[in-house]
């Protein structure tokens, strides 16, 4: 029997899925961090569907705050666009 | 092979899809920042297979929460029964602080390497100093 959990994580996954591939191919890197961001908000729906709700708590805050705040420092000090 | 078994098969096909394309972006994208990225999308993927593999697919699993301050024994069989595993997930909470440890260390040193060579494409750091 499928349960309404399992269609969700289907659903999930596959968004991540398309999320990681946007960002691995993208050139402009902030918006590479963004669709990074997008992929652990699904993660992190996923998270709370899998009946981990701690682990949920701690991955909002760290996989789309402190991920995002040090990769968007790096390339403020860096630069923008990945060429080649 | 029943249809919900298809649906799991799914789902840890599609997790398999996302550790080749982040490993893919780890070996083959030159540039530092982009293997930054694709490192943390690979270890968020490790820990959320890792927790599926302590998921039940009943049509109501528990959380892995007594719901009593002194449980009894019927209780504790109906747990069993009907609660997901929780030791993946405490495996998983301390593998997430330390993949955000890693990441602040790889980020500080690819700003030292943008500092030395003036670039972060890892080609021209390798022929900059003469390899």
């Amino acid at each position: 029997m499928i349960t309404l959990g399992l269609v969700l994580l289907a659903y999930l996954f596959s968004i991540a899925m398309l999320f990681t591939y946007k960002a691995i191919t993208e050139k402009d890197l902030i918006k590479a961090v963004i669709f990074s961001a997008s992929q652990s908000v699904a993660y992190a729906i996923a998270y709370a569907v899998l009946l981990a709700p701690d682990i949920m708590l701690a991955y909002i805050a760290i996989g789309i705050g402190v991920y995002s705040i040090i990769l968007l420092y790096v390339i403020s000090k860096t630069e923008r666009y990945e060429r080649g | 092979m029943n249809p919900e078994h298809v649906v799991v098969l799914y789902l840890y096909a599609a997790l398999f899809v996302v550790f080749g394309i982040s490993v893919y972006g780890i070996v083959i994208k030159p540039h530092i920042v982009k293997k930054l990225i694709a490192l943390s999308i690979l270890g968020d993927t490790a820990n959320t297979l890792i927790i599926l593999l302590g998921y039940r697919t009943l049509p109501k699993p528990w959380p892995p929460v007594f719901p009593e301050l002194e449980p009894s024994l019927e209780l504790i069989e109906e747990f069993t029964k009907l609660s997901v595993d929780p030791l993946p997930q405490v495996l998983v909470i301390t593998a997430i602080v330390i993949n955000m440890a890693v990441t602040a260390l790889l980020a500080f040193l690819a700003i030292q390497v943008y500092r030395l060579y003036g670039t972060l494409d890892f080609r021209k750091v390798l022929k900059l100093r003469g390899w």
